[in-house]
């Protein structure tokens, strides 16, 4: 098998997968179609791990259907990447297979006479995911971004006998699909105006052009899809809310994998397509998402520290960390770039197995609210563990992969802006720290019994159906081993150099523009000398002072006085309310703003 | 925000939008140039492959690959619609009632019942020559099928609409086009690419893969539609929620 069809094959499994489970599922006993969609899942990752290989520090390139270029051009769609896309690829394929082994022992009850069909969707979400992941063609990514909306809306439904999900997936698949609808019309018109849909072959095409009012528009509506699946303030109203109510093993695919996805793609297509001369600057790009990524960060991290329901405040995290990933893109870097790759999937470790957790204490006690768990959690001490070790890899710990990415990522901030680490350390700090309040209350029941106070309307997280039947039941073994494994895994990552260094050569290539579009038109490109990617004493000093800060406001909320900042927050936890119509206001409203800030700081 | 604020809001934000997107709207190229860098491309590669209907070239030769994802999409949604319109714990299947349908309309709905199924046949079968293909015969397909539940009763449509059968359909069809990019894997050319004998240009028979992929996404899009439909008129149809339940036992 050539490097080349590797590509098109990381989708093809497991659109294969999720049809065979779908066919042979229902007639099959259940430990059979647990089998099948390990062996699919596995296979994947085995396909993505050869591309990893193959494509060392180059690119990958394959023309589907043969379609090469001929004369400088095609009809076809080129699957193109290097190690960043291939990596997260590769990342999602690894999420998927722990979500598969994690979901073993879980729902009992499939839709009855459909058992194949819960699997069936994750394979079909990761082949969207992958596929946007790979993909080298902006109507292709449109496609698979639809494709992993389309999954990700049912399976954030999936418990149709509570309301709550249902309202969780309608806001979901209301707000993406308006954005969806943006991006297309901002393809529609830069094919309008290039009459190519590849992402080098459009910016090369663009170059030809001035910066004008198309541009300016085509680039603030391609990007609204993946800013919004990426859940980047003000678009991210959607993602507290599915996450509450997705099923575990969904919200860690959600959390790990998708909405770093959306990072990944407006930072793709900026490069390749917006990038060129006549294109939009580089200090437009980076100044306004770095104010994004910040003002992103901040909400999150503020959001999570007010939550009592685990899940919600384990997705308000989601989108602190988000803010910092787009921040890290957007410093437009190697380094930067570096940085956020390895803290994608350190996060993605730590963040599933956080979710995984959360998950045996919902099975269990059919409650994921952080007060009513207090001290409940006594009696599942390795849970607890992990918890706290999800909490501190969260913060950025040091050797955790986190810390790495984290301390790469604030080198580069800090030859932006001398006050951006400050932002890194802080919002890592208050999400690893409301990780630790809630983990330290639920599984030691350290701290003053909290308070019920009944003046703030807030979603608790109790009252909800366990996703199984039977909660006397020891934990299934799966359900912990999971969590522990990717936990591990975002250790591994801070601990073993090689990977950091290959990111970092990926990081060079994805940041090298005229290196991608070389290997779409085939001609060969000297690549620019990658960054570092080790510890560095400054780096650990970074992680260890968030986390300490962590440690230090989760004994502050435990054992200290008191205190009461609802004054402070209460407007902006309104702000969160639930209301579809409020959050496609804000929706408009954050197009509004981008495509006013991008033109006026032409 | 209260309701006042939020629409202000919204529609400031709005005017913005329209403002930026008329002004993009004039760097277009103008109406009815003679430029058309994709489309002259588009149409000499289907005359190369010898598919008279460039439109399926495009979908299911030249750019296939996303195709391949528009029809995994519905693919999911069917599959979605299964999970979320799924007979929940408390609901019941009540009876189906039996409607009056008019003489007339029920001989109408016989008489046009084959004819539809006929004509979604032929749009399947001839999209690699004329306007159509596996997507629009799929509807016309699963639409004819529905005529038996205006011209007779639901009965009668479950009679004649095994969804087992048809839940298998779908997968088949959507697990066809997967398999058949990997043809071209097989004998050593790239995914999806159109290795089968392209045939005489304007024939039935033209097209390599083109005819071949739009009967696989004929026979998805056709039973999709059906188990799609199905799940909501179980839902209006049969399935009754608690609160009708209680209606009808008069609490």
């Amino acid at each position: 098998m050539s490097t080349a069809n590797l590509l098109p094959l990381g989708v093809a499994i497991p659109l294969l997968g999720a049809v065979v489970l779908v066919l042979v599922g229902r007639r099959l006993p259940r430990v059979v179609s647990d089998f099948l969609v390990t062996f699919w899942a596995a296979a994947e990752v085995a396909d993505l791990m050869l591309l990893w290989m193959r494509t060392g520090d180059g690119h990958a390139v394959s023309w589907l259907g043969g379609w090469r270029l001929q004369h400088g051009e095609s009809v076809g769609i080129v699957l193109v990447n290097d190690r960043i896309g291939i990596g997260l690829a590769l990342l999602t394929a690894v999420l998927v297979l722990a979500v598969v082994a994690y979901s073993w022992r879980y729902f009992e009850e499939p839709p009855a006479g459909h058992a194949g069909t819960f699997p069936a969707l994750i394979l079909l979400f990761e082949a969207g995911m992958c596929g946007f992941a790979l993909t080298g063609d902006l109507f292709n990514a449109f496609v698979f971004f639809e494709l992993m909306g389309a999954v990700a809306y049912a399976l954030t439904g999936f418990r149709i006998e509570d309301p709550r999900p249902l309202q969780g997936a309608l806001a979901f698949g209301v707000i993406n699909s308006l954005a969806a609808y943006c991006s297309l019309l901002g393809i529609g018109l830069l094919y309008a105006r290039t009459g190519e849909l590849g992402f080098a072959q459009i910016g090369q095409k663009l170059t030809g052009h001035r910066t004008d009012a198309l541009l300016v528009t085509a680039f603030v509506l391609v990007l609204i899809g993946p800013l919004v699946k990426g859940a980047v303030a003000p678009f991210h109203f959607w993602l507290p809310d599915a996450h509450a109510v997705a099923p575990t093993p969904v919200c860690m695919l959600l959390s790990g994998a998708m909405v770093e996805l959306g990072v990944y793609g407006a930072a793709r297509i900026y490069w390749i397509v917006f990038s060129g001369p006549h294109g939009i600057p580089h200090h437009v790009f980076r100044d306004t998402f770095v104010v994004a990524g910040v003002i992103t960060a901040v909400v999150g991290a503020v959001m999570c520290w007010q939550q009592r329901n685990l899940k919600r405040m384990l997705a308000f995290s989601t989108v602190s960390h988000v803010g910092l990933f787009l921040v890290g893109v957007a410093l437009l870097t190697p380094e930067g770039t570096a940085g956020t790759a390895l803290y994608v999937a350190g996060h993605a470790g730590a963040k599933a197995a956080l979710f995984g957790v959360t998950g045996t204490l919902l099975d269990r006690y059919g409650s994921v609210d952080e007060h009513s768990l207090y001290g409940r959690g006594r009696e599942l001490p390795f849970a607890g563990v992990l918890f706290v070790l999800g909490g501190l890899a969260l913060a950025g710990l040091p050797p955790f992969g986190t810390a790495l990415g984290k301390a790469l990522a604030e080198h580069s901030a800090q030859s932006h802006a001398a006050w951006l680490p400050a932002v890194f350390v802080l919002a890592s700090a208050a999400t690893g720290a409301a990780v630790l309040r809630a983990g330290v209350r639920v599984f030691a029941g350290a701290g003053r019994r909290p308070r019920e106070n009944h003046e703030v309307p807030e979603t608790t997280g109790s009252g909800e159906e366990p996703e199984i039947r039977d909660p006397s039941r020891r934990v299934p073994l799966p359900m912990l081993a999971v969590p522990a494994l990717l936990l591990c895994g975002s250790l591994a990552l801070g601990l073993l150099p090689g990977i950091g260094r290959q990111l970092a050569q990926a990081a060079g290539l994805f940041t090298d523009r005229a290196g991608y579009v070389g290997a779409v038109y085939g001609y060969a490109h000297a690549s620019a000398k990658p960054p570092a990617a080790d510890w560095t004493a400054e780096g650990i000093a970074l992680g260890l002072a968030s986390a300490a800060l962590a440690v230090v406001f989760a004994a502050a909320a435990l054992w200290g006085a008191p205190r009461d900042a609802q004054s402070v927050v209460r407007p902006l936890r309104r702000l969160h309310s639930g209301h579809m119509g409020d959050y496609v206001s804000w929706l408009v409203v954050g197009i509004a703003v981008l495509l006013v800030a991008v033109r006026a700081q032409l | 925000m209260s309701r006042v604020l939020r629409v202000r809001l919204f529609w400031a934000a709005a005017a913005v939008f329209a403002v930026a997107f008329a002004a993009a709207c004039t760097g277009l190229p103008r109406f009815g140039t003679l430029s058309h860098p994709y489309g002259a491309r588009a149409i000499a590669a289907a005359f190369h492959q010898r598919t008279a209907n460039t439109v399926s070239s495009v979908n299911f030769d030249q750019r296939a690959f996303d195709t391949l994802g528009e029809e995994s999409i519905l693919f999911a949604a069917v599959l979605g619609g299964l999970v979320l319109l799924r007979r929940a714990r408390d609901e019941r299947l009540g009876g189906v009632r039996r409607g009056r349908v008019l003489p007339a309309t029920r001989l109408f709905g016989s008489v046009l019942l084959p004819i539809t199924l006929l004509t979604g046949v032929y749009i399947v079968a001839h999209g690699q020559l004329s306007p159509g293909g596996g997507f629009q015969g799929g509807v016309i397909l699963a639409t004819g099928l529905h005529l038996a539940y205006v011209a007779a009763d639901y009965g009668v449509l479950k009679a004649i609409r095994p969804l087992a059968v048809f839940d298998v359909a779908d997968a088949v069809g959507a697990g066809a086009f997967v398999g058949l990019g990997l043809v071209g894997l097989a004998v050593g050319a790239a995914y999806l690419q159109n290795v089968l004998p392209l045939g005489t240009f304007g024939q039935l028979s033209s097209g390599g893969l083109v005819p071949v992929i739009n009967a696989a996404v004929g026979l998805e899009v056709g039973s999709g539609v059906v188990v799609l439909l199905a799940g909501f008129l179980d839902q209006a149809v049969e399935i009754n929620s608690p609160d009708e339940q209680d209606n009808r036992t008069g609490r």
